[in-house]
């Protein structure tokens, strides 16, 4: 197994290797201790220190990744890993809409993982996301001050914003902008989210659905800003895409 | 005329006889070459896409690597071939899993004689921290499950991860030693595609036993 | 010969009474067979159901077989004035408020297509309240953007249900819009009158106030206070009035499917001018004769009946009366046709029943108080525009569209010798109010206006807009002015 992932991991680097100049276009998140929307009941979570891609994946940058792994093309890849609105919004395998330096948007989560890996990072997880979106443009813990949730919330209300360039919204305070204001993103892990999409009872986790599950609740009702992202995530699988959906990456610090 | 309206039959079917010999020569060694594609391929089948013989919608497209209860490492696409009734669990729970084990049973109860060496039981397990192959094994005898039907797995924490991803099967770590996950049976075709899924505990398996039967040969 | 005629047009009559029987029971209609159950109702063929854009309603079911009806319906957020100058992003069923109208009968066995827009950023999902299973469908329906969920349901009760969108935060969803009606007619159909509409009234809550220009946004807050901004038929100020008013003839029987989407308060439901001969109590078997206001509950609807005797206007409203004059709940019934002095006769004026806008009046003072400052305009015709859209909001109630006042109660505005003559005393009037008699063009009018709580800005901009229109001296006022005369006491 070892051979395997080494063997690949080379492979991808040869083909994407970029690992210097990568560094430049990340920022450091100094790690902490924070509450989650969706977590086990008041206890606290632990997000260790990560490197965070500044910006999200560009249309750009996509079709690179495209052009040096064919697999991926819009005409190649299998429907175990994407579905049909994978790159729909592309004229051809080659060649994408909108602006260079918009988000990639309609990748599957397998494509996102991919892209990651290949440039010797992953896709972050649910709570390190959190974790950095958290911050507003001078404190890294922004979630009681109101013009945050209402930038997020007009957000919300902003339609068609995945046509618009990155770098856009805020620069918040680790030096990352766009996870608020441009474009949802795909974790790791977003599917550890257990919402039924019946979200009355969602506040009574059905047993027979989810095991344990009576043990996870929303920690904070007011939190509706949060309360989306969490919905949404609970309505994708692995293999869906979104207009609205980019990604980008995160890399462990060695210590 | 009808004499050599049958002399003229014969010398077709003849013909089609040689003809056909000849096609099964032709397939049987594209066939061995198909084969040989596909061991030098699996180093980089990162580059090359797999061989016709796997649908796009297989799971045996995910290339990782697991670990059995018996400490034996397979590639998923190993259990190619049978019907595979699949679960995700842990074996530390107390709460869900030992309903999901007895709904597997249950199910295995129901399948004719003729066709139970056809289908395989798989339980993935979801904390591969703790479940080592030992543990496995343990499970395995604490629940009379030890004969070959029985296949437990355990993988890296990213390919559980992927995995799920796959089943559309959610799960979260909410303490050291506890899980909340969806509780969801599925059924794959001889060739690795998802043909049902059945979810909820204590559900009324009709379906599922009825899908199994009907792909089981 | 003749004998062979003979037998050959028999057998062709024998065969054309044959092939009309044979037709005759094949025709779609019902059988003799009644079923206590309705989850034993059989389904007879597919169909594609028909949705209708509010305020209209698809063709009744009649005598039609219960089918497997196909409802096919997509989810849209997308851009609406609320009001003239605010906008408003609202999140639709079918892309209006309220969602698209469902005509289906007991027994019908439903496959439910529920579409989100790939422009759409949120997951949605669907609750019908006519479906008997967890969640009314909202689990199985739970959809994200750009995809596409399938769920089937039977009826099993008649009756008017409401629908909506129950996903997380589920207040917010009902709020910016997410609702609508589905009508499960009982065997033989609900019976047949002249005219059928869709009304629905939803309370909504933005930031700014009433009448604030700009795009609105939810306002989460006073959502949770229950304190609306704005209370409407249709999903908007004005959408069944003028142009859009719906419309009968003396004489005809009028059904209204009314619902309530809320997402907080409860609905007194009138119509100014008539009495509801039914009304089918919150949408179910029990009915009630001869009531004037009806309550509607929120995510409840009933369904009210009425023949229209004379020709004239009758207002819809919320007889919780400041919602329907200050927030919105107004819609008009235009009837047209023959008199009939015996049932009623006298005088009518169009538009006695006008909105009147949240502007705050009070009594004639000799204050001087000034509310925060809004967006200024800019170029005259924004003046006008503006200055339009405040007084369509405000002074119409009394002054009415062209300006033409009321006889004997409100003076007009139209080439008015009074307004013309004095600029200063015009804006002294808006600002402070006026009480006691004066004469305008020829006539007399004694009568209280009130003083009304507007910027210069917009003090500056009705007055231009009255000044530049209907034959009036063409004033250019400006805020300054207005202030001046505001501090001059």
């Amino acid at each position: 197994m070892k051979l395997y992932s080494t063997t690949l991991f080379l492979v991808c680097s040869i083909l994407f290797f970029k690992a210097t100049a990568q560094n430049d276009s990340m920022a450091l998140v100094k790690g902490g201790v924070y509450l989650p929307l969706y977590g086990a009941s008041g206890q606290t979570v632990k997000v260790d220190p990560f490197m965070m891609d500044i910006y999200p994946v560009t249309n750009e940058e996509y079709l690179k990744f495209v052009k040096e792994n064919p697999k991926w093309k819009k005409s190649n890849v299998i429907s175990l890993f994407a579905d049909k609105s994978y790159l729909t919004k592309w004229e051809n395998d080659t060649t994408y809409t909108g602006l260079p330096n918009a988000p990639a948007t309609n990748v599957s989560w397998f494509a996102a993982k991919k892209y990651c890996e290949c440039q010797g990072k992953r896709l972050p997880k649910i709570d390190e996301w959190e974790f950095a979106a958290m911050a507003n443009e001078k404190v890294a813990d922004a979630r009681r001050i109101e013009s945050y949730n209402q930038y997020i919330l007009s957000w919300y209300e902003t339609p068609r914003t995945f046509n618009n360039p990155i770098g856009e919204s805020y620069k918040n305070y680790y030096g990352i902008y766009d996870l608020h204001g441009l474009v949802w993103e795909w974790t790791q892990d977003f599917n550890t989210v257990l919402i039924t999409g019946e979200s009355r009872k969602d506040g009574d986790k059905n047993p027979n659905l989810f095991c344990g599950s009576a043990a996870i609740g929303a920690s904070d009702l007011m939190n509706y800003a949060a309360f989306m992202r969490y919905a949404f995530r609970g309505s994708m699988k692995a293999r869906y895409s979104s207009q609205n959906l980019g990604f980008r990456c995160v890399k462990d610090i060695e210590i | 005329m009808c004499k050599g309206y049958r002399n003229l039959e014969f010398d077709m079917i003849n013909k089609l006889k040689y003809f056909l010999i000849a096609l099964s020569f032709v397939a049987i060694s594209c066939n061995n070459s198909a084969k040989k594609d596909s061991t030098t391929s699996e180093d980089t089948s990162m580059e090359t896409s797999e061989t016709a013989k796997i649908s796009d919608m297989s799971i045996y497209n995910l290339p990782s690597h697991w670990t059995t209860q018996d400490g034996e490492e397979i590639e998923l696409k190993e259990l190619q071939g049978k019907v595979l009734a699949m679960v995700m669990i842990y074996t530390s729970c107390q709460a869900a899993c030992p309903r999901l084990v007895a709904d597997m049973r249950n199910i295995e109860k129901q399948i004719p004689e003729s066709k139970k060496d056809n289908v395989q039981y798989v339980f993935v397990s979801i904390d591969p921290e703790t479940d080592t192959p030992e543990r496995l094994t343990a499970f395995a005898k604490e629940n009379q499950m030890e004969d070959d039907k029985w296949l437990f797995l355990r993988g890296t924490e990213e390919d559980t991860r992927e995995f799920a991803a796959v089943l559309a099967v959610n799960y979260k770590q909410i303490s050291p030693i506890d899980f909340s996950h969806s509780n969801i049976i599925s059924v794959f075709n001889q060739g690795g595609e998802l043909i049902h899924q059945q979810e909820g505990l204590g559900v009324n398996n009709k379906e599922t036993v009825q899908a199994i039967i009907d792909l089981a040969k | 010969m003749k004998f062979k005629i003979k037998q050959t047009s028999l057998k062709n009559v024998a065969l054309t009474i044959g092939a009309m029987a044979l037709l005759t029971s094949c025709v779609n209609t019902q059988s003799d067979k009644t079923y206590e159950n309705a989850v034993d109702i059989p389904v007879n063929q597919e169909m594609v159901a028909e949705l209708t854009d509010p305020p209209f309603v698809p063709t009744p079911v009649g005598n039609r077989l219960a089918k497997k009806l196909i409802v096919d319906l997509e989810i849209q957020e997308r851009e609406g004035e609320m009001v003239s100058g605010v906008k408003y992003i609202y999140w639709t069923f079918g892309g209006t408020v309220p969602g698209s109208f469902i005509r289906t009968r007991v027994g019908d066995e439903i496959e439910f297509r529920l579409k989100n827009h790939p422009d759409n950023k949120l997951p949605h999902n669907i609750d019908l309240h006519a479906v008997n299973g967890p969640g009314g469908g909202a689990e199985s329906s739970f959809v994200a953007p750009g995809h596409e969920k399938v769920f089937s349901f039977k009826t099993l009760n008649p009756g008017l249900y409401v629908y909506h969108c129950a996903t997380a935060p589920v207040g917010m969803h009902i709020a910016n819009g997410m609702y609508g009606l589905i009508l499960v007619e009982p065997e033989g159909g609900l019976p047949p009158v002249d005219k059928e509409y869709y009304i629905m009234q939803g309370d909504f809550y933005t930031e700014g106030k009433y009448g604030e220009r700009g795009l609105q946004a939810f306002d989460m807050q006073k959502a949770i206070d229950e304190n609306a901004d704005y209370v409407v038929f249709n999903g908007h100020v004005g959408a069944m009035t003028g142009d859009n008013a719906l419309t009968a003839n003396v004489g005809e029987t009028v059904r209204l499917f009314v619902g309530n989407g809320g997402p907080n308060l409860v609905s007194s439901f009138h119509v100014i001018g008539e009495i509801f001969d039914k009304v089918y109590v919150e949408g179910g078997d029990l009915v009630n004769d001869n009531v004037q206001t009806t309550l509607i509950p929120a995510g409840g609807a009933a369904i009210v009946e009425f023949r229209v005797d004379v020709p004239g206007s009758f207002i819809l409203v919320d007889h919780s009366i400041f919602r329907a004059f200050n927030k919105g709940a107004l819609a008009v019934l235009n009837v047209q046709g023959e008199e009939n002095e015996k049932v009623f006769a006298g005088e009518i004026y169009e538009g006695i029943y006008q909105p009147e806008g949240s502007v705050i009046q009070s009594m004639p003072t000799s204050g001087s108080s000034k509310p925060k400052e809004e967006i200024k305009a800019l170029s005259f015709e924004e003046k006008m525009k503006f200055g339009k859209d405040k007084y369509m909001a405000t002074c119409v109630a009394c002054h009415q569209g062209n300006g033409q006042g009321i006889e004997g109660a409100f003076p007009p505005l139209a080439n008015a010798d009074y307004l013309n003559a004095d600029v200063d005393r015009a804006i002294d009037i808006v600002l402070h109010g006026k009480s006691g008699e004066i004469t305008v063009n020829g006539k007399k009018y004694n009568s209280v206006m009130t003083a009304q709580a507007l910027s210069d800005e917009d003090v500056a901009n009705v007055l231009t807009y009255v000044y530049n229109s209907w034959g009036n001296n063409k004033t250019d006022v400006t805020p300054e002015m207005v202030n001046v005369v505001r501090n001059r006491k």
